[in-house]
């Protein structure tokens, strides 16, 4: 699975490519940390091109979620893909990780 | 006996590498088998990557073996079946919970959050993707069998 951070000015965007599984989990909390060290509080995972998640890739998302909020910020999803969406409905994180359409809607007028 | 409509089989050293290489495969599964609806693929292949996650997380090796995953993946006309064997592995203690009721889902959203347990939660999904799940003792094999009823194969 391929990262990619950018800055998308209110809101920094970590695009996720690939399958987010056991090997993929822990690279993803690693991103989100660099990009909270560095002062990032509006983070979007991005995960159109996210074709697979498994426990322990949602468990890095919830992670992520913990370390932004507690550091005053936030993270939020977008692009969900259908297995994703299985994944969040089945263990109700849909209630903390909401789906956003798009990236740039994610945190709209916030 | 039913018909096995397609197959595919794998066993490496349990490392992240089989994780890889099991994805692919159960791709190439379901390119043998676009019968089967994508909801029950989906459902399948989440399960299937799930146990075998656990035996590379938490499997531990007898003394002086190398522990193994073999996974058999089978598709019959309306039964999706996986079995998924922890060879060389030490007998499972404690033996997981597989027959009590689903604890999906969780209380309000603060604890959903606070109390989420990833070993316990991939063991949840597992039960609530698949119709049956069993794990028996075998020689020095722990063998988790998956079974999937596929209603419109």
């Amino acid at each position: 699975m391929e990262f990619t951070v950018q800055d998308k000015g209110h809101y920094t965007e970590v695009a996720a490519n690939g399958r987010l599984n056991m090997v993929a989990a822990p690279k993803l909390r690693k991103v989100v940390d660099e990009v909270v060290n560095g002062g990032g509080k509006r983070i979007v995972v991005n995960l159109a091109d996210t074709s697979f998640m498994d426990s322990s890739g949602l468990g890095a998302l919830i992670g992520c979620l913990k370390l932004a909020r507690q550091s005053g910020g936030d993270l939020r999803i977008a692009a969900v893909q259908p297995q994703v969406t299985m994944v969040l409905e089945l263990t109700s994180m849909n209630r903390v990780l909401t789906p956003h359409a798009t990236a740039g809607e994610a945190f709209g007028n916030d | 006996m039913t018909d096995i409509l397609a197959r595919r089989t794998l066993e490496e050293p349990a490392a992240e590498q089989a994780i890889e290489d099991l994805h692919v495969l159960l791709e190439q599964l379901w390119l043998d088998a676009a019968f089967v609806p994508a909801p029950d693929q989906m459902a399948f292949t989440t399960a299937v990557i799930e146990a075998a996650s656990n035996v590379v997380q938490h499997g531990v090796p007898t003394e002086g073996a190398t522990l193994l995953l073999g996974v058999e993946l089978t598709v019959a006309v309306e039964r999706l079946r996986a079995v998924i064997s922890e060879i060389g592995a030490a007998p499972l203690d404690p033996v997981p919970d597989l027959a009590g009721p689903s604890d999906l889902p969780g209380p309000d959203d603060d604890a959903l959050l606070e109390d989420y347990d990833e070993s316990g939660r991939g063991l949840s999904m597992i039960r609530a993707l698949v119709t049956t799940v069993t794990v028996e003792r075998e020689g020095d094999t722990n063998v988790w069998v998956l079974s999937r009823d596929s209603g419109q194969g």
